[in-house]
């Protein structure tokens, strides 16, 4: 094959991988937040900005793996 | 994405400068400069609505630092008031049609979707946490037991130097980055109100990624001034 497609597959591989991790990251954030709110529904405006902080910091590693894959095609 | 590259050589070294975002990091600049210079004008005991909003803003940060940092930390709140400040500007600059005005390389966007940028931020946040540390402890600050513990400790500590200021330029990059590059392939597929949806959402992320540089700059200030770190 040649050198970008192998960098394509690469870049696929990288992307798919790191966007499992930020799934289950905000899947299990998100699990909590509902735990939380059925428990006490009067904490659900402080909840709900500790949630979008906490997503915010597991998609950031989707985002590192999106870097990776744009650098691999940029070559 | 491509920038606008101007190379200048100084004493044979050559040093080159991202010119687009330059401009616009200076007209974030410019627009923080001016709305501060124009709310301290006339201050009064009695605020008038400019200077009860810009009261309102002051306190937002100063009751942040109280929950995050208990103690004396008043002398923190100007880095991290400009940080956010400044993110929040750059990033939602990125959404104002600026692009319509044609450069001769790249496009005037959001200024941090160079990483030129965000990593500069990221080293004077590591500078600004150590020397804060410095000043509390001493060279206390480096030191730990001599036991196993406090080796590996100091070594963990050593590496987190590293890592910190590489999470969060990346993460603020990226964010802006992947922002861009989705607004662009929906421009591509649909050009009419396709990309809205994500338009609207990239002002949101604007304020959640300031927010957390902001409170991962507390976090880290408090950890390094704090009594056990």
């Amino acid at each position: 094959m040649e050198h970008l497609q192998l960098a394509q597959l690469g870049a696929g591989i990288a992307i798919g991988f790191g966007a499992i991790g930020a799934g289950l990251g905000i899947g299990i954030a998100t699990k909590g937040l509902m735990d939380a709110i059925s428990r006490q529904p009067e904490v659900a405006g402080k909840a709900m900005g500790f949630f979008l902080l906490g997503a915010a910091l597991a998609e950031a590693c989707a985002l590192y793996a999106f870097v990776i894959a744009f650098l691999l095609l940029s070559k | 994405m491509e920038h606008w590259i101007y190379t200048i050589t100084i004493a044979g070294h050559s040093l080159s400068l991202n010119l687009d975002t330059i401009f616009t990091m200076w007209f974030a600049m410019l627009c923080l400069i001016i709305f501060a210079f124009i709310a301290t004008r006339n201050l009064d005991i009695v605020p008038g609505k400019l200077q009860a909003f810009c009261e309102k803003i002051m306190s937002f940060f100063w009751g942040i630092m109280d929950t995050m940092m208990p103690g004396k930390n008043k002398q923190h709140v100007p880095l991290v008031a400009s940080l956010f400040l400044f993110i929040l500007f750059a990033n939602l600059m990125g959404q104002l049609p600026l692009r319509i005005i044609h450069i001769k390389e790249g496009e005037l966007a959001s200024p941090t979707n160079d990483i030129n940028l965000t990593a500069a931020m990221a080293v004077i946040v590591l500078i600004y946490y150590v020397v804060a540390g410095i000043m509390k402890k001493g060279p206390k600050f480096f030191l730990h037991d001599f036991s196993f513990i406090g080796i590996v400790m100091a070594l963990v500590e050593l590496l987190e130097m590293v890592t910190r200021p590489l999470s969060l330029a990346i993460r603020l990059f990226a964010n802006i980055f992947a922002g861009e590059i989705l607004v662009s392939i929906l421009l591509g597929a649909c050009a009419y109100f396709a990309p809205l949806p994500i338009m609207l959402f990239e002002v949101l992320v604007a304020f959640i990624q300031a927010t957390v540089f902001m409170m991962l700059t507390v976090a880290y200030v408090s950890s390094a001034t704090g009594e056990e770190h």
